[in-house]
């Protein structure tokens, strides 16, 4: 079984000293089945056998959890969202993010799903702004300044993928800190680090830039490729980020993506003020412009200003000219739902199910599919606590991470009123 | 919480209790209700602290008409602070529930540099000459000369406390040392001598293990005491100045015997020393020495005899009674003189009212010693070594006086006391306690932990990433082989692990060895890109200083390896808890150094009194060392730590079984016998899933937390899964 671990490599570099550090020297089928690692997916059930792992199940178990935590924290109190974020996301391209615990680096795992999440993030936070930081050889690097499109973020990480070097953490905290200190008060300025190195190297001392983060209501929040460091976990309670360390690349990919939908707002911070924003029009299909954020002419698309009838391009922006704030009603209105989130749906307990004097619905209100039979897998159905609709699993996923509207109670508010003309 | 263990009714000032808490409780319970003594091992991290303080204080509110007095004793005052708060929590929670009837009164005693209140005192640099300094300033014939003469210094706190007399007590309640401190000052009393005195009426009273175990025993026992040629010239010249006069006198209330003590002024009194037989007390100082003179003439031919004795070129080595012997042939001092030393020389230093004692340490060890080897005919050899083993050539002789028989110091201890507890996390093979010390417990138990998750890692790594073995044996531990897989596991395991790492080695100059060859090998460099690297030397304040450092860059995030050594100062008091210490090697297995002469003594009297295998010895010795370095790394529940012992001779089972059972039982199979790369796998997914959140209380199945109602259900069913 130890065979085909990755580590081995080392083994046999220590049996030939002179061409040390050489990773790619392993036959070709030795590598496949180190890559795939098939054996990661069994598991040994209470007779003693081997099965695949069931990951339906443990999916859904994680998601409630998720869900749970979520919504224990907004029940007690209506919590203020900040929706407009400024966020910088720092990748950790130090020595450590070339090994190749996950596959086929941790590098290109991390690149795969930034890419993922700057979308995500974009589509659940239209009216937020986003960067990118590099830290390489110790120094940390400006990728992109804050802006709200999705492409040229993509394209300029896609760009730098090459990693050396020490890791600095403080570095990095400086740098963004410098940026992050500029931005507008309602602005929300938050911080993701991707980290995949275990140590720090850095040139003051790191404690006061926590503080000084801390001070200018920067949320840090870290993710860890490989163990908790004490040092990020200190960074993320001091300034009231979230720390989580990623089990494997699926488990990495959960782990970033929580970070997309709005955190709650920092109490002394979030105090109600008036942004004064522009909501442009889209030009002519026809007609020719310069848009004032790329210099370049182009025909067709693109959004002139209210203000002072610049062109711009991509909607959420800011005016490169007046400075004011452009956005689309329907931007605004896809950041709603954040406030009023639909309550997580109970699970139906399995004595409900067996009592046979309970007459329940046969098949999900959403999907209109039959449940299957509550003989030997219980509990497989969820219901609404306010309209008490039962739905299934995959709907109930569905209608809290995509719809945001329950169905149910949506066409019980719409039968309910023609009802009450009638009488 | 509160609840019932057969017929006593536990407080417990938490609202939950680890199951195996409550089962030391009952343990506990019943060797009291035996009257014996008992031994409970206990993993660190689970409270044992709190569990045995709550019972105790609750067997007494419990049994009114028999009131337990709790002697509670610490090694360091740091232990002895937090047992001290932790007690004033659970009397805070039992004087809520139970009103006035809970009242009691603990007090923490310590030295006067960490009691005294008076800053002149204070300023003195350690803890000898801040006893001396406070003794000039509270000795009675300094105060009386004070009477006289108002210019002389006196100590305000101490004269407010003679003052206030029999008033000056302590209210019930719990005292810490930072309490008393308080107290004194606000009332003006001097804090030392208040506990000292409120030591007789408390309850609980928490204390260094040095004030019941005879501190002269005690001393042989821990570092044999070297005394060297030029302690003992000094010596000489301090007896010249003497005074006669005061001798006289002296010498008229010695014709009476020893028992005059007691007319000596009671603020002066001493310590009684528990290990001295009963009859030295009732005899009376022999004539010979009763005059002052006469007693420093055999003190000078003592001195004389063991500087002669100090002049050998061989290693020698002799039993007390022969030793006694040969005083008497060439010194003519017989054994009942040789016995008395300790007292006369107590009693001489109180009539010429010195008060500098830290300038008389050395004649006092020299009486401690002569006493010693006149009261005791076994249990202790005399060894004299000409040099240093290491540095033959550089002549420092050395007399010791090796106490082989541990069960010589503590034994008045189990006649005095109607039960003792021996707790700590470490004691395996809990079998072979009772034999080294010489006594029978009536509950001799070992608790595992209950945890929600498995937090504790060992693993026992045998072979390098060549698949050659690894071992510190003697034949191949210069092994370059060996050397190079013991440096590749640390710098696999220094790019894996975060924070910090202490490593072990059996050996100072095992370790000044292989850190040099990892130096040559540029090793140490490679690991110094993941970590710095500190060392622990034989300078305690360098150290202090390289701890220091090394928990900063722990803090910071730089992460930091500590090499250490195994029986060191570091392996017996520091702790590496949480990132401080993710993981902790032990590089060899930590035996005793088996050509040491007092070694060889002490196997050989052993074997002789108490049939103990001389291996079984040393197996038990080196790994409760092991177990004890380890150890280190986990505090507590919410804490995780790996562990490897890197050496092939762990896999065995005679070595592994005497292991503590908290570190067996999470000892894989899986984790026995494995390579570097195996390791460092497994330590990869150990880091990954301990980084994961956890719940506190413990899910489904194993319940690691009872509330009030789940200890009520309870019955004997957890108890026994609890047992090891």
């Amino acid at each position: 079984m130890n065979n085909g671990n990755g580590r081995r490599l080392n083994g046999e570099t220590e049996e030939d000293d002179d061409d040390e550090g050489s990773e790619g020297d392993l036959d070709a089928w030795e590598r496949t089945y180190a890559d795939e690692r098939s054996w990661e997916s069994l598991q040994e059930d209470e007779s003693g056998l081997l099965r695949p792992v069931d990951n339906t199940t443990l999916y859904h178990a994680q998601y409630r959890r998720r869900i749970r935590s979520l919504s224990s924290q907004a029940t007690t109190a209506r919590i203020q969202k900040g929706l407009i974020r400024y966020l910088y996301i720092v990748v950790d391209l130090s020595r450590a993010a070339a090994e190749m615990d996950y596959r086929p680096s941790r590098m290109a795992v991390v690149a795969k799903h930034v890419e993922a999440f700057i979308r995500e993030f974009f589509d659940q936070n239209p009216l937020s702004q986003l960067g990118l930081v590099t830290i390489k050889d110790g120094i940390a690097h400006c990728l992109t300044d804050l802006g709200g499109s999705p492409e040229s973020h993509v394209k300029a990480l896609m760009g730098k993928l090459e990693c050396s070097g020490e890791s600095s953490l403080q570095n990095a905290l400086d740098l963004v800190h410098g940026y992050l200190n500029q931005i507008p008060s309602y602005g929300h300025r938050e911080v993701l680090i991707l980290y995949s190195a275990l140590s720090t190297c850095d040139p003051g001392d790191i404690l006061e830039t926590i503080q000084k983060c801390k001070k200018s209501k920067m949320r840090c929040s870290v993710i860890g490729l490989s163990a908790e460091i004490f040092i990020c976990k200190h960074l993320c309670q001091e300034t009231g980020g979230s720390y989580s360390v990623a089990m494997d690349e699926s488990h990495f990919k959960e782990l970033i993506l929580e970070h997309a939908p709005p955190p709650p707002a920092i109490a002394e911070f979030a105090i109600a003020n008036l942004i004064k924003m522009g909501f442009p029009q889209r030009a002519a299909e026809s007609s020719i412009a310069i848009c004032s954020c790329h210099k370049e002419a182009k025909v067709g698309g693109g959004y002139t200003c209210p203000r002072c009838k610049a062109r711009v391009c991509e909607l959420p922006t800011e005016c490169r000219i007046c400075g004011l704030t452009l956005i689309s009603s329907p931007h605004l209105a896809r950041s709603y739902h954040h406030l009023f989130p639909i309550v997580p749906f109970d699970e139906v307990s399995p004595s409900v199910l067996n009592d046979p004097h309970n007459r329940l619905p046969r098949s999900c209100f959403g999907c209109q599919q039959s449940f299957p039979n509550p003989g030997n897998k219980p509990s497989l159905r969820v219901a609404c606590p306010k309209c008490k609709q039962h739905f299934c699993l995959d709907c109930d996923i569905y209608i809290h991470e995509s719809l945001h509207n329950c169905p149910g109670c949506e066409s019980f508010r719409h039968s309910k009123s023609p009802i009450a003309t009638e009488e | 919480m509160k609840f019932q263990i057969e017929d006593v009714t536990v407080y417990f000032p938490y609202d939950h209790i680890y199951p195996e808490q409550y089962a030391y409780m009952v343990e506990l319970k019943r060797a009291l209700d035996a009257r014996g003594h008992c031994l409970l091992e206990m993993p660190t991290g689970t409270g044992k602290t709190i569990a045995l303080l709550s019972l105790i204080t609750s067997y007494t509110l419990s049994k009114p008409n028999n009131p337990v007095k709790l002697i509670y004793c610490t090694r360091t005052v740091h232990e002895m602070e937090k047992t001290l708060a932790e007690l004033k929590l659970l009397h805070a929670y039992q004087t809520i529930h139970i009103g006035d009837r809970a009242r009691i009164l603990a007090v923490g005693l310590s030295s006067r540099k960490n009691l005294c209140v008076n800053s002149r005192v204070l300023a003195a640099e350690n803890r000898d000459s801040v006893d001396a300094s406070c003794r000039r300033l509270t000795a009675s014939w300094v105060r009386a000369a004070a009477v006289a003469n108002p210019n002389l210094p006196t100590c305000e706190f101490f004269e407010e406390y003679e003052k206030a007399g029999s008033n000056a007590v302590l209210p019930p309640g719990v005292y810490t040392l930072q309490d008393l401190r308080a107290y004194g000052k606000e009332k003006g009393w001097c804090p030392y001598f208040l506990a000292r005195h409120m030591v007789q009426f408390a309850n609980v009273v928490v204390y260094s293990y040095q004030y019941l175990l005879d501190p002269k025993v005690a001393g042989h026992l821990k570092g044999p005491e070297g005394i060297s040629i030029k302690c003992v010239r000094r010596l000489r010249r301090r007896f010249k100045a003497t005074d006669a006069g005061r001798l006289r006198a002296e010498y008229n209330r010695l014709v009476e015997g020893l028992a005059q003590r007691g007319n000596l002024p009671f603020t002066d009194n001493w310590l009684s020393n528990p290990a001295l037989p009963d009859d030295i007390l009732k005899e009376a100082v022999p004539g010979n020495i009763r005059r002052a003179e006469h007693f420093l003439h055999v003190l000078r031919r003592l001195v004389q005899y063991l500087e002669g004795r100090l002049e050998t070129d061989n290693v020698e080595k002799e039993g007390p009674v022969g030793f006694v012997a040969s005083i008497n042939t060439h010194a003519g001092i017989d054994q009942k003189t040789l016995k008395f030393c300790y007292d006369r020389l107590h009693s001489l230093m109180l009539t010429l009212e010195i008060t500098d004692t830290d300038e008389f340490l050395h004649i006092q060890t020299i009486c401690d010693f002569a006493t010693l080897v006149g009261t005791y005919t076994r249990g202790f050899s005399i060894i004299i070594e000409p040099f240093d083993e290491r540095m033959p050539h550089i002549p420092d002789p050395v007399l010791q006086l090796s106490c082989h028989d541990a069960s010589l110091a503590i034994k008045p201890v189990f006649d005095r006391f109607q039960s003792v507890v021996i707790t700590s996390g470490t004691l395996s093979p809990i079998d072979l306690y009772p034999r080294l010390l010489n006594f029978h417990p009536v509950v001799s138990r070992s608790f595992t932990m209950s945890l929600t998750r498995d937090c504790i890692c060992p693993m026992v790594l045998t072979r390098g990433s060549d698949q050659l073995p690894v071992s510190t044996k003697f034949d191949m531990r210069s092994d370059l082989g060996v050397v190079r897989n013991y440096g590749r596991l640390l710098l696999e395991m220094a790019s894996v692990v975060p924070d910090g790492i202490v490593c072990f080695f059996v050996s100072y100059s095992y370790m000044d060895g292989i850190v040099n060859s990892w130096n040559e090998n540029g090793i140490l460099k490679e690991i110094m890109q993941h970590k710095l690297v500190f060392i622990e030397t034989q300078d305690v304040v360098e150290t202090t200083l390289a701890l220091d450092n090394y928990r900063k860059a722990c803090d910071c995030g730089r992460g930091a390896i500590f090499f250490s050594v195994a029986r060191g100062k570091v392996a017996e008091g520091i702790d590496f808890d949480r990132h401080y210490g993710r993981l902790v090697i032990m590089f060899g297995v930590p035996f005793q150094y088996t050509l040491s002469k007092i070694l060889l003594a002490r196997l050989e009297y052993l074997r002789d009194t108490f049939q103990i295998k001389e291996g079984d010895f040393l197996t038990f010795d080196a790994l409760r060392q092991a177990a004890q370095c380890v150890g280190r790394v986990i505090r507590s529940k919410a804490d995780y730590g790996m562990m490897i012992f890197a050496d092939k001779r762990y896999s065995r089972h005679d070595k592994r079984s005497k292991l503590p059972g908290w570190i067996l039982s999470h000892l894989r199979d899986a984790h026995l016998n494995l390579s570097t790369d195996m390791a460092l796998h497994i330590a990869r997914e150990f880091l990954r899933k301990m980084a994961q959140p956890y719940d506190r209380a413990g899910g489904s199945g194993r319940k690691t937390l009872l509330s009030q109602e789940d200890v009520e259900k309870m019955g004997d069913g957890i108890l026994n899964e609890m047992q090891y």
